[in-house]
């Protein structure tokens, strides 16, 4: 979008436009960031507004506006049924949409400030797939073991069973893949997948000893859905996420700091191992709620943040708040897409995010191999 | 000043240094020089409280070991040998990654301060630059000017603030060698100090007002470039017989491979 489009056509979106240019001839991109931002929170509220009218029932934003604002004459427009449908099965899934997705990029970002590499994301080293074991250990022996689990947490269990699964995932590859303060990418990568075989063999085995239901929900959970998108998942998993998104922002100086290296962030006076452990941790909790309520979405953590640094910079004062924003929004597009490609079925939304995202992942590897340290 | 009493350092499980004593006065170019492998670099880390050591290091009178990380980072900064990243930051972004310790004054202040900074090290004109597009030298630059906005006041509050510098010219032509000297000289000048690994030794003993030869993990020689050195010294640190002249005019000391003896 072109910055004049902004404002009326007078001199004074000129001279911003102008600003905006010789600003980034000076190699500051700060204004850009910050009026991408602005469009970004315009064109997520436009797709939210879109998924929630987007379906077999008929229900126009101006209808569901005046029903929600409680305004005269919408119980003609909405029927009951239509009114169940959008505040009991859209909404929610638009939210928890917008949450996941924004969690997901978030986590990426995160990731990949902490190793210092634009390819470390949640599901590619293993750290979903630690979740993912949290969950299913929960779901398969849940009734068996983990009984006081269940008695402290509520239906907190699950996410906080997810969240101890991909903490100790990121843990031991940072303990792995980190000597002396520097992070090897080959050796990140490499663990990253043995991790998340065994975590995924493991996950086998309690497959293996589940039964016919268990099997069903696991299967469907495994491939990533909104699908189940319900009040109850958003009360569960929300918190967890709204947190961890809430306690990022702090860490983005650091962050930046870190990219030349942890000695340097530490010169630059960067509590750094303080950094690193709320960064592994609010990584961990947010892709462990993630997987919890909907299963492994995978590509959304490398590709956001990867076409954002491309638009406005590696700086993460604005690449977190922007990550949140069109990872929630590219989300919410991908479960349109899900739930109207093959009608009346739905396609799990995390083949969708493969299909767009993996071959954007190789181009990322071929495009920028020299400057990754592959 | 900074001092560093009786350092020990193992790098995993070998010992490394050998109770090492720098010391290094405001307003002067303390260079450290010797041989590859002779500790220098292990002996500035342990000194920035990058790694864990035996015995102390001050600065102004503190123990670093009881400053935060952010008030160290007002008192001394550091330009490490090179500097990789990953993500696609402009120089101008690098820059003023340095301006962000502590709170410093309003934006305008902070965009003339970066501009000053990349003038100082000869890079007008590339803020606008991707970093990883720069040659070596010229990130080296980058790195310089970043860890100058750091503390670009040389006195603060009374007190002086120390560049640490491993090796800030190995990698540079030789009229950015002498740029990036005078720069540390006149850093010094106002009131600031400087502590520089330097493998030049005619380039060290025309800047440094003392200079700290080390040996095998410890120190060998210290003092004025002139007392330092000699063909003595110069035998037995490097094991190479060479003879030290000195320059007529301002007599200082320097040695030519050429003199070498086999």
């Amino acid at each position: 979008m072109h910055p004049s489009d902004m404002t009326a056509g007078d001199g004074r979106s000129r001279s911003y436009a102008a600003r905006l240019i010789s600003d980034w001839h000076m190699g500051d991109r700060s204004r850009l960031a910050q009026l991408l931002i602005i469009v970004l929170v315009v064109i997520a509220a436009l797709m939210f507004s879109a998924s929630i009218m987007t379906g077999a029932a008929d229900a126009s934003l101006g209808n569901v506006l005046r029903w929600l604002l409680g305004m005269e004459g919408a119980e003609q427009v909405l029927s009951v049924r239509d009114r169940i449908i959008i505040l009991d099965i859209r909404l929610p899934r638009a939210v928890l949409g917008m949450l996941v997705g924004a969690s997901l990029a978030v986590s990426g970002a995160v990731m990949q400030g902490l190793f210092r590499n634009p390819l470390a994301d949640p599901g590619l080293v293993g750290v979903s797939s630690g979740a993912s074991l949290g969950a299913v250990l929960l779901i398969v022996l849940g009734s068996t073991f983990f009984g006081p689990l269940f008695a402290v947490f509520g239906f907190y269990a699950l996410p906080v069973a997810a969240f101890s699964g991909g903490l100790v995932t990121t843990l031991l590859l940072y303990k792995i893949a980190t000597r002396s303060g520097q992070t090897s990418v080959a050796t990140m990568l490499l663990a990253g997948i043995a991790l998340g075989a065994l975590a995924g063999a493991v996950t086998g085995v309690l497959i293996f000893m589940a039964d016919d239901k268990q099997l069903r929900d696991l299967t469907f959970w495994g491939l990533g859905s909104l699908a189940g998108a319900n009040w109850m998942k958003i009360l569960s998993a929300g918190p967890i996420i709204l947190v961890s998104l809430a306690v990022v922002p702090f860490l983005a100086r650091g962050l930046n700091a870190l990219t030349l290296g942890e000695a340097a962030a530490f010169h630059m006076g960067i509590p750094v191992q303080r950094l690193k452990n709320i960064a592994i941790v609010s990584v961990a909790a947010s892709t462990g709620a993630s997987v919890a309520v909907s299963g492994g979405i995978g590509f959304v953590g490398i590709v956001v943040p990867h076409v954002l640094r491309m638009l406005i910079g590696p700086d993460h004062r604005y690449l977190l708040p922007a990550s949140a924003l069109l990872g929630g929004t590219l989300l919410i597009f991908a479960d349109m897409i899900a739930r109207t490609i093959v009608p009346p079925a739905e396609l799990p939304i995390g083949i969708i995010t493969a299909f767009a995202g993996a071959p954007f992942f190789l181009w990322i590897l071929l495009r920028g191999r020299s400057h990754m340290g592959l | 000043m900074i001092k560093a009493t009786n350092l020990s350092v193992r790098l995993s499980g070998k010992p490394v240094l050998h109770g090492v004593s720098i010391e290094a006065e405001a307003g002067q170019l303390t260079a450290i020089v010797g041989p590859n492998g002779s500790g220098k670099t292990t002996s500035l880390k342990a000194i920035a409280g990058e790694l864990p050591y035996d015995g102390t290091v001050s600065i102004n009178g503190h123990n670093i070991v009881t400053l935060k990380p952010w008030e160290l980072a007002l008192k001394r900064a550091v330009l490490p040998q090179s500097t990789v990243i990953s993500f696609p930051f402009t120089v101008r972004e690098i820059v003023r990654m340095g301006l962000s310790v502590g709170a410093k004054a309003d934006a305008g202040e902070t965009d003339r301060i970066a501009r000053d900074a990349l003038e100082a090290v000869d890079l007008s004109g590339f803020a606008g630059r991707f970093y990883q597009e720069l040659s070596g030298g010229e990130q080296q630059r980058v790195q310089l000017a970043r860890a100058l906005c750091q503390i670009w006041e040389p006195v603060q509050h009374g007190e002086p603030a120390f560049l640490l510098l491993d090796e800030p010219v190995s990698s540079l032509d030789i009229r950015h060698q002498l740029t990036i000297m005078r720069l540390a000289r006149n850093f010094c000048e106002r009131g600031g100090g400087v502590i520089a690994i330097m493998h030049d030794l005619n380039l060290t003993a025309m800047f440094a007002d003392r200079m700290i030869m080390m040996k095998a993990g410890r120190v060998h020689a210290t003092g004025h470039p002139n007392d330092v050195m000699t063909d003595a010294v110069m035998e037995a640190v490097f094991g190479c017989a060479m003879r030290v002249n000195t320059t007529p005019v301002s007599n200082t000391p320097f040695v030519l491979p050429h003199t070498a003896a086999h």
